[in-house]
């Protein structure tokens, strides 16, 4: 059992340190690349878990789509290289130390009490159970199209709606000057 | 695969039991295709169909509250769906709310050259999102819900595309909205893994249900991971409703945002947040009331605190009631936390919100009406000689800003008073001392913009005498109604009594 393990270091690795990367690089561009791989971390940790429709929807649609139209914009708004506002030294330190205090302290709590007893990890077998483990694009569709078939619908309108809210907010609001007579 | 099983959840979904969110969601679309096909000429009467069918809706909602008071509550969709008398009630509320920021949004894009069709539309998915979301009982449910409505709430506040003002409230928006999202997401996240580990008592297979949730976190209330989740969809929910230390959007976000949209925000949205707040509490997260209720208790005593002492200098009065909202919100905080001991608490925390409506409302629509051009920039000054200028709305002003800081005969203040009940049944003398000092602080800022609408200013007589706002009859008629109902429903509370209780 160790491959599993190593791998999922690996992976998990990669996912923070690249997310970490995309937080701290200055260059939109590689901001943007950065994700793309932080990414491909995930649909690695998506597949060691079995979820292999997951791991498949992630690349296709986030690092593939996603990410893509992201670099268009960034790429067409051609941004200048814009100054750089630090932040200052006594927030960054307090943040950073308030940062580590709060990892170190979940992380002694969650080894301090039994609160996640392991599992090893397997596909749990439950014939009666039609949402149990979605593994399968064919699951997926049938949960989506039976029990949640409202957030689905929902969800539907969540997208109209903001598709109508971008065109009003990008539409240029300005008028063009009407001819007049005289133009004629 | 078990395929049986799936077609028992298809035939579970009764979708006519949303009627009221379908027909909000249908409405939107009509208003849409009519834009579209609609010759340009006559456009001009889609918003006004807009408040027609939504205050058509607003009577067969009520109509039905009315008719099936009382009948018992079930569960729909699968348990994704709690219906109540409760929530028919509710669904009444966010109407009647959506139904007045349409009337300030009518005042307002007079003033205005914006797109109107789109907003009625966005607000209408909103409306219909609250009502789903109140009534949710599934996270899958609640998080779709809760993020349509603040996805549609950064386009609303971001409306006002010609002011750098609401740009930047909408960027504002949008980036403090995605956090506390990636917050309460977590949340959900850790408690769904943690609710399906086999080795746990009570684990369930979906444990994004809150039924199930609850009986598993009536089993292991204390474990490390349950705690860290339930801490984070709190915290998630707190930035909805504006607490501290979730506050820091508000002053920004409600200056900017157009008046309309501040009115949604400050009511609807609010109101949303405290019944989820609610359903949270009372329903899978009931067994923890050892973290919750100290925790609760202490940003109720720092909101009400913050949001007074924040607002007293405030000269810009979007900002003032955004932080008096603050202010609004630790006091219900103070009914959410009595309602672990006092089974009415949640009805009187619904019966502060009503009054929070009709006394914000009323300030709003004044507000809308004595805004300039610049919608960001209404300061305390403007007011000066607005009773010289239009006795109605000197007037409505006076009549909403005493029904917020609750003085007697005005509904706020049996508002207050029933939260206050509950507090002290539930014996939480502190909260109940400092939310006290908080109505008392709160006088000396509503009653200083009083003042400037009523005394403050001295004029030589041979000056010209102050411009008169014009207000047609429809808009005293509305203003007035409003005003009417803060002093009525002051005096004889039955009716809402008997609606809630």
């Amino acid at each position: 059992m160790i491959l599993p393990d190593v791998l999922f270091v690996l992976f998990a690795s990669l996912t923070l340190g690249a997310g970490l990367l995309v937080v701290l690089s200055r260059n939109t561009v590689t901001a943007a690349l950065l994700v793309v791989l932080s990414f491909v971390g995930i649909s690695g940790l998506f597949l060691l878990l079995d979820a292999t429709f997951l791991a498949a929807l992630q690349i296709l649609v986030y690092a593939g789509a996603v990410m893509v139209l992201f670099l268009f914009i960034v790429m067409l708004l051609d941004v200048e290289k814009t100054s750089h506002i630090l932040p200052k030294k006594v927030s960054l330190v307090l943040s950073v130390s308030a940062l580590l205090v709060m990892v170190i302290g979940v992380t002694y709590l969650l080894m301090e009490s039994p609160s996640l007893p392991s599992v090893d990890l397997m596909p749990l077998d439950m014939p009666d159970a039609p949402l149990g483990f979605p593994a399968h694009a064919k699951a997926f569709g049938y949960a989506l199209f039976t029990k949640y078939l409202l957030p689905l619908q929902t969800v539907g309108f969540l997208l109209l709606m903001a598709m109508v809210g971008v065109v009003v907010l990008s539409k240029s609001t300005a008028k063009a000057p009407e001819p007049t007579s005289e133009t004629k | 695969m078990n395929a049986s099983a799936f077609s028992v959840f298809a035939e579970n979904n009764q979708w006519s039991v949303l009627w009221p969110e379908i027909s909000l969601g249908l409405i939107a679309l009509i208003l849409l295709l009519l834009d579209c096909f609609l010759p340009k000429d006559k456009r001009s009467f889609v918003p006004g169909l807009a408040v027609f069918l939504q205050g058509g809706l607003f009577l067969a909602v009520s109509v039905f509250f009315i008719e099936s008071r009382g009948m018992d509550a079930f569960y729909a969709f699968n348990g994704l769906i709690y219906m109540s008398s409760f929530g028919s009630l509710l669904r009444a509320f966010f109407l009647l709310s959506s139904l007045l920021v349409s009337y300030l949004a009518l005042v307002y894009f007079k003033k205005q050259p914006l797109p109107r069709t789109e907003f009625f539309h966005v607000m209408l998915i909103v409306t219909a999102a609250m009502m789903l979301l109140v009534q949710s009982a599934h996270f899958v449910m609640f998080f779709v819900a809760l993020e349509t409505v603040t996805i549609g709430f950064y386009v609303l506040v971001a409306y006002c595309r010609t002011s750098a003002f609401s740009l930047e409230a909408g960027l504002k928006y949008l980036i403090l909205g995605a956090l506390s999202s990636a917050l309460l997401l977590f949340g959900i996240v850790l408690l769904y893994g943690v609710a399906g580990n086999p080795e746990l008592p009570a684990f369930t297979q979906d444990s994004m249900s809150f039924l199930s949730l609850q009986t598993f976190i009536e089993n292991n209330a204390h474990n490390a991971l349950v705690q860290l989740g339930v801490l984070l969809v709190i915290s998630g929910v707190a930035f909805k409703i504006g607490a501290v230390p979730f506050q820091i959007w508000i002053p920004d976000v409600y200056q900017g945002a157009p008046t309309p949209v501040t009115a949604f925000l400050a009511v609807a949205s609010k109101t949303a947040g405290f019944m989820v707040l609610l359903n949270l509490i009372q329903g899978p997260f009931a067994s923890m009331e050892y973290l919750l209720k100290p925790l609760l208790s202490a940003v109720a005593v720092v909101t009400i605190l913050f949001g007074n002492m924040a607002a007293l200098s405030q000269q810009n009065l979007k900002r003032l009631m955004g932080l008096s909202g603050v202010a609004h919100a630790g006091y219900l905080l103070v009914g959410v936390v009595a309602a672990f001991h006092v089974h009415w608490a949640p009805l009187a925390v619904l019966f502060y919100l009503i009054t929070y409506l009709l006394g914000s409302f009323a300030v709003f629509g004044v507000m809308a009406h004595v805004a300039g051009e610049q919608d960001e920039a209404q300061e305390l000054s403007d007011y000066q000689d607005l009773a010289q200028r239009n006795t109605t709305l000197a007037s409505v002003l006076t009549m909403g800003l005493g029904s917020l800081a609750g003085i007697p005969p005005l509904v706020g203040f049996i508002g207050k008073v029933l939260l206050f009940i509950a507090a002290f049944r539930a014996e939480l003398y502190t909260l109940l001392g400092v939310s006290i000092l908080g109505v008392v602080i709160s006088i000396y800022y509503y009653f200083g913009w009083m003042r400037e609408a009523f005394f403050r200013s001295w004029h030589a007589p041979q000056e010209a005498p102050v411009a008169a706002i014009p207000l047609s009859g429809v808009h005293v008629f509305i203003l007035g109604l409003l005003a009417m109902l803060t002093l009525l429903l002051g005096l004889f509370q039955n009716v809402l009594g008997w609606a809630l209780f």
